[in-house]
């Protein structure tokens, strides 16, 4: 049965043979026209699909051409590209007697995604899938007509192994990442465990939740099985930018040069390397390049904002963040930056609307929070301020530095007690995360706590702060004087009975939730 | 493969990885309708035309310039009304060019006159011809080859397309047709609304659009076309919301501009106007940031001073912002934004911005409720200094508004305005000359002067726009005009001339409909004239469900008149509760007039419990603060109310000397009702003096008892004006028993007759006559 369809197909297969192979040269020149010329006659299939595909791709760059030649800066909307019509009518034709292959269904889908008719897009992108399913082109089309994680569970698709990459794909593009890394570990289990594609899926997937050293660890090991890959490999050079890693970049940025310079991702990762060597016209330069490459490069336009920054160019970076968010109004990095711009210009309820925007489109992000929190402590809007600056510790403070800012607002309003719980809870979260961060502030909360358990009559606690403040260079002095007083306050205390006092002073102190001895077991 | 799809977006505009708005740097550009102009142009000054055809065309000229493209049609029909015969030569000349070659559109272009050697025709270089002929050939000659060769390709559908429509669609244009019959095998619902769209703007547009201009143009506006598009309709949200676009439209003409070009920064602006119109303010702020955004970057690359105008436009965009919150009531956002505004200001030494800071912090004061007279003081001596006359007489009038309510001498008010209002000539400001009227009828109405007021409300009404463009907008939907179309509804309501009223309101109700900005003026108004009549005829059920409503829109007044009515229905505790309630809000919020109208309220509580002394320290004080702060008509109120109270006192003839002070100003300004009851008044005290008793025979002072019965009559009259039933009925009983007191039997009997008469009418037992004022 399958033989008796078969057997035509090749027949016609032959027939077309020489024609389809000329048409494919021309295709590949890129000369569409003269490839659609030459198989207008033919009946194969495959000769039909590239027929089709080669006046919907001559349509195409017909229409970039014409929007370089338009009568007008305001009729570049209008340009349109109008082999579309033609072939939608003819597809659809086909398409109602049931002619259509897995390709040119593709095809009718593209059609009918580019004339903006998505209902019906998916499903015909859904019909080739199932005619079809290893084309993943398809997949990759169905993937940007899927909005939402229903809109996903309501296709039928074919229980296909490539079901699962495309799963994982929409999972971490619905940004459902812990699915997305199960659904991959499973491919990675069921043999695919040399795929260059899985890893570095895994890699980006790691990124989008900021979980760099994993990240950086799967990028290594794809370097090292993909040596020459060029894809992803801006996602790799984000990671070593944020960790500081000047040689790896230097080493990845000639690198991928020698593989192809004019490629998007490699001007972005030159980029970065340039903007960690404080470089940063070069870096603008370079994202310039990147974005004459492909203008839909939303990476870049955020990343040119974040080096117009660095150049104090407020206006330019604003122009390339507006720019990013006309791409994507999604884009949290671009209101972010745009905040942080207005931020500079020293207009902080300005930027407030900012942020918020930010803030909106990453709930649980604490950068944003914090920033939030700085802007509204600027504006003296002190419960909005400690409200976002709690929020950022609860949601997980990336940078450590929501509750010492908290501390301090509470120390300015004179309400001690939060304030040395949040310095107690800073000192806790700072030792707990074990590495040395640059602008920890540790000895102002030992400072801060030692003074604060002598003013509420717990001298043993503050005498431990006190001999902690000694480690810093900053607070030594401040640590010896306030070791001495104790002593002299215990002097003087020592001929009541001392040991009534402690207990009965626990009391009295207000609401600890740490008990100050816990110190011990975070030191160093 | 994806991904080769999303790469073939180019954006050709951009260098450098920026996007320009004019590539070119021109503004115009050559369209097939545009050529079609420049054909006309052409045959005018080329051919004979007759004067009053030529006058037609000459006034087509700058529409057609500025308007957005017609199609072919729609072009030639408009010309053919003005001149067939011109008309017709430009159809040759298109169809000469369509039907020949491409060297028959060059040669056109070659033989149009040029602007420099055409010194005696339209044409002429400076002229608004010449100009836009200079533009059209300047925007041909930057063309490239293939620019030029798509130019003549859309002429050719331009002209043939018109030509194709009155014949059958099917013949002219195969694919098309084949298109439509093909895309019914798959009727989904996508497809019928996308042919629907296509038809929708293949339709010609209807003619009358091309005379109302602010139709909803479609397709691409050219760079000139927008920004007239633009201030034309920002200009009408100002000053006539109406002949704006619905809030819908402008939105979905604003996206459609928008989506043409991106980098159109004004198109922002206009966007958040719009928004603000539907008190939309998440898109408002959103489209106010976006526009600043847009304005930081422009402003940068053409100033030479590149900071200052850069630093400028970001004090302005938080000044702006703090306006947008402030029209929201987010007062404390406001604030904050408006600070943030003054310290950019003040960093960079603008004084002129840092002075509409100030003059938006007075008013965020005023808003708040807090007491800012300084700072208005301040801030005029600060425009003075400035030279920003807007601001300063704008400050003027706040200063002399609120002089007005803290009861300054009136010749101090008069003299500042008048001496602002000089300015506003000088530099025809003609918004704060609007303003000023409107402020002047105000002050008037509340010195009871009501012929003034009138007069001042007239001249606002009849003055004609002295804006240098106006889009035949006659009238302004600004503030000043509702105030003052709001006081002459009123003036005339007291009059008794209800229906003048309603069709004032009727115009108001046009020129601003409920959903605007200053509807709630005129509404307010309108359900205190309905409110006042109602009671003035006793329909207590009537009056009492205006209250909530007037309640929603102004709080104070809504408690005064629920007050009023729980005093008509007796239920004087709660009457009484509330007044108080409302005499220590007034006395912190210093509005005068309602603390005095509580005050005679109050009294007319004690009244309806006979202590009518207790009354009169009430009453007296009323009547100084009314003095104090020349209110008149209140004043006269007081008055009134005050001989009233020595009337129950048994003292009718001090009752009379106080009410000859009154008398007069009551009869020159007063409200028909207060007339006759001013009137009545005065009879029932000449009837005590003369010693009438109810039910009781005898001799009367005759020359008192005249004056009885003439001021009965009066007050006849003038209740009857005002149908006003109730009191009618009252006035009619005392005439009965006085005329037979007198013993005028057959004048006793008519209106006795009368009495009877409104008494089965009304239905309703006659409250005490005695006990009412």
């Amino acid at each position: 049965m399958f033989s008796y369809h078969c057997l035509p197909c090749i027949q016609e297969d032959a027939q077309d043979l020489d024609a389809f192979t000329l048409a494919k040269s021309y295709f590949d020149l890129k000369e569409y026209d003269r490839a659609a010329y030459f198989l207008k006659g033919c009946c194969s299939q495959k000769a039909y699909f590239l027929y089709m595909y080669s006046r919907y791709l001559s349509g195409e760059k017909k229409k970039d051409d014409e929007t370089v030649d338009s009568l007008g800066p305001l009729e570049k909307g209008q340009v349109r590209n109008e082999a579309l019509r033609e072939l939608r009518v003819e597809l659809s034709k086909k398409h109602t007697a049931r002619e259509l292959d897995g390709f040119t269904l593709y095809l009718y889908g593209v059609v009918l995604r580019k004339l903006d008719l998505l209902k019906e897009a998916v499903e015909v992108f859904v019909e080739a899938i199932q005619a079809l399913p290893l084309h993943w082109g398809a997949w990759l089309e169905l993937s940007n007509l899927i909005t939402n994680i229903e809109m996903l569970k309501s296709l039928s698709l074919p229980d296909c192994w490539i079901k699962d990459f495309f799963m994982a794909h929409m999972y971490t593009e619905l940004q459902m990442i812990k699915e997305a890394l199960q659904k991959y570990q499973n491919l990675i289990e069921a043999g695919f465990s040399k795929s260059t594609y899985i890893i570095s899926q895994i890699a980006v997937a790691y990124h989008n939740i900021r979980d760099i050293d994993q990240a950086l660890a799967l990028f290594n090991e794809l370097r090292e099985h993909d040596p020459y890959r060029i894809d992803n490999m801006d996602t790799f050079s984000n990671l070593l930018y944020v960790k500081s890693m000047k040689p790896e970049l230097s080493y990845l940025a000639h690198n991928l040069v020698e593989i192809d310079k004019y490629r998007v991702e490699t001007c972005c990762v030159i980029g970065n390397y340039y903007s960690l060597r404080s470089q940063h016209e070069k870096a603008a330069l370079y994202f310039q390049r990147a974005l004459k490459l492909n203008p839909r490069c939303l990476g870049a336009w955020t990343l040119m904002g974040h080096e117009y920054m660095e150049m104090k160019n407020t206006s330019a970076a604003i122009q390339a963040y507006r720019h990013a968010i006309e791409v994507n109004k999604r884009d949290y990095r671009a209101w972010y930056g745009l905040g942080q711009t207005y931020e500079i210009l020293k207009m902080p309820f300005y930027c407030l609307y900012y942020y918020r925007k930010a803030h909106q489109l990453r709930p649980n992000d604490s950068r944003m929070l914090v920033a939030l929190g700085e802007s509204y402590e600027k504006l003296s809007q002190q419960v909005e301020a400690k409200k976002c600056y709690w929020r950022a510790y609860s949601v997980g403070d990336v940078e450590k530095m929501a509750l010492l800012k908290l501390a301090k607002l509470h120390e300015q309003l004179n309400e001690s007690d939060d304030a040395a719980q949040c310095y107690m809870l800073y000192i806790q979260d700072i030792f707990s995360c074990g590495e040395q961060l640059e602008h920890a502030e540790v000895s102002t909360a030992l400072r801060y706590l030692g003074q604060y358990y002598f003013k509420s009559k717990l001298y043993d606690e503050a005498s431990i702060c006190a001999q902690r403040c000694c480690d810093y260079n900053d607070a030594r002095e401040e640590g010896k004087a306030l070791l001495r007083q104790i002593s002299q306050v215990r002097d003087q205390v020592e001929t009541p009975s001392a040991d009534l006092f402690t207990p009965l002073s626990n009391i009295n102190t207000p609401v600890r939730r740490v008990s100050p001895l816990n110190l011990i077991s975070f030191t160093p | 493969m994806a991904s080769v799809h999303e790469s073939l977006y180019f954006n050709p505009m951009m260098t450098n990885g920026v996007v320009h708005a004019n590539v070119f740097g021109i503004k115009d550009w050559v369209s097939p309708y545009k050529i079609s102009v420049l054909a006309l142009l052409y045959e005018m000054t080329s051919s004979k035309i007759t004067l009053p055809e030529r006058r037609r065309l000459n006034k087509l000229i700058l529409p057609l310039q500025q308007g957005p493209d017609l199609s072919l049609g729609q072009f030639l029909k408009t010309v053919e009304e003005c001149c067939p015969k011109t008309a017709y030569a430009v159809k040759l000349r298109l169809h000469e060019m369509a039907d020949g070659e491409l060297k028959d559109m060059e040669y056109f272009f070659s033989t149009l006159p040029t602007p420099f050697t055409a010194f005696d025709s339209e044409a002429y270089k400076t002229s608004v011809v010449g100009l836009f002929m200079r533009h059209m050939l300047l925007a041909y000659n930057k063309l490239s080859f293939s620019q030029v060769y798509k130019l003549y390709k859309s002429l050719q559908h331009y002209y043939h397309s018109h030509y194709a429509k009155p014949t059958d669609g099917q013949v002219c244009v195969p694919t098309l047709a084949a298109d439509d019959s093909d895309m019914d095998l798959t009727s989904t619902e996508d497809t019928v609304g996308d042919r629907a769209d296509k038809e929708e703007l293949d339709t010609p547009l209807h003619e009358s659009e091309l005379r109302c201009d602010n139709t909803p143009s479609r397709g691409p506006l050219s760079q000139k076309q927008a920004e007239y598009f633009l201030s034309r309709q920002a200009y009408l949200l100002k000053n006539d919301e109406n002949k704006a676009l619905r809030p819908a439209a402008l939105q979905e003409e604003l996206n459609n501009m928008l989506k043409f070009n991106p980098d159109f920064a004004e198109a922002h602006y206009l966007n958040y106007l719009n928004s603000m119109r539907v008190q939309d303010i998440f898109l408002s702020a959103h489209s106010l940031l976006h526009y600043f955004d847009r304005l930081i970057l422009s402003s940068n690359e053409g100033k030479s001073n590149g900071d200052e105008g850069y630093g400028r436009s970001l004090r302005y965009a938080a000044l702006n912002l703090a306006s947008l919150h402030c029209r929201f009531g987010h007062y404390q956002q406001a604030d904050l934004a408006l600070q943030e505004a003054i310290r950019i200001a003040q960093e960079s030494n603008d004084h002129v911005c840092l002075q509409h800071c100030l003059s938006w912090l007075y008013t965020l004061e005023h808003m708040k409720g807090s007491e800012s007279t300084v700072l208005t003081q301040d801030s005029v001596k600060m425009a003075a200094h400035f030279c920003l006359p807007y601001l300063g007489s704008l400050d003027i009038q706040s200063l002399v508004q609120q002089g007005a309510m803290q009861g300054k001498a009136a010749h101090k008010l008069m003299d500042a305005l008048k001496d602002t209002e000089i300015l506003h000539w000088k530099h025809s400001l003609s918004e704060l000359i609007e303003i000023s009227l409107a402020q002047t009828t105000s002050i008037w109405r509340m010195y009871g002067k009501s012929t003034m007021a009138l007069q001042q409300a007239q001249l606002l009404l009849n003055m004609s726009s002295l804006e240098p463009v106006n889009f035949g907008v006659h009238q302004n939907n600004t503030e000043a005009f509702a105030v003052a179309l709001c006081h002459l509804a009123e003036l005339h309501a007291e009059q008794g001339l209800y229906s003048a009223t309603a069709e004032i309101f009727q115009h108001l109700k046009e020129q601003f409909p409920p959903h605007t900005q200053h509807s709630k003026l005129w509404m307010l108004c309108n359900l205190k004239i309905q409110f006042e009549r109602h009671m003035n005829n006793r329909k207590y059920h009537l009056a009492e469900p205006l209250v909530k409503a007037m309640s929603a829109l102004n709080k104070t007044e809504g408690l005064y008149r629920k007050a009023q009515v729980l005093k008509a229905l007796n239920r004087s505790t709660e009457a009484y509760s509330i007044l108080q309630q409302l005499q220590v809000h007034c006395e912190k919020t210093k509005c005068t007039e309602i603390i005095i109208r509580v005050m005679l309220s109050t009294a007319e509580l004690h009244w309806e419990s006979s202590s009518f002394s207790t009354a009169l320290p009430l009453l007296l004080q009323a009547l100084a603060l009314a003095r104090q702060h020349h209110l008149q008509s209140l004043a006269s109120e007081g008055v009134l109310h005050l001989a009233f109270t020595q009337l129950m006192l048994g003292i009718p003839g001090q009752a009379l000397t106080v009410l000859h002070e009154a008398m007069e100003p009551i009869l020159a300004h007063g409200a028909v009702i207060d007339k006759g009851r001013a009137m009545l008044l005065a009879a029932r005290c000449h009837m005590a003096v003369a010693g009438f008793r109810l039910k009781e025979q005898g001799h009367l002072g005759q020359h008192s008892a005249a004056l009885a019965v003439d001021g009965l009559n009066e007050a006849e009259s003038y209740f009857s004006r005002l149908s006003c039933k109730e009191r009618l009925r009252d006035v009619h009983y005392l005439q009965a028993q006085l005329h037979r007191s007198l013993g005028q039997t057959a004048q006793s009997n008519k209106s006795a007759m009368n009495f009877r008469l409104l008494d089965q009418e009304l239905q309703s037992p006659a409250p005490p006559v005695f006990m009412q004022l």
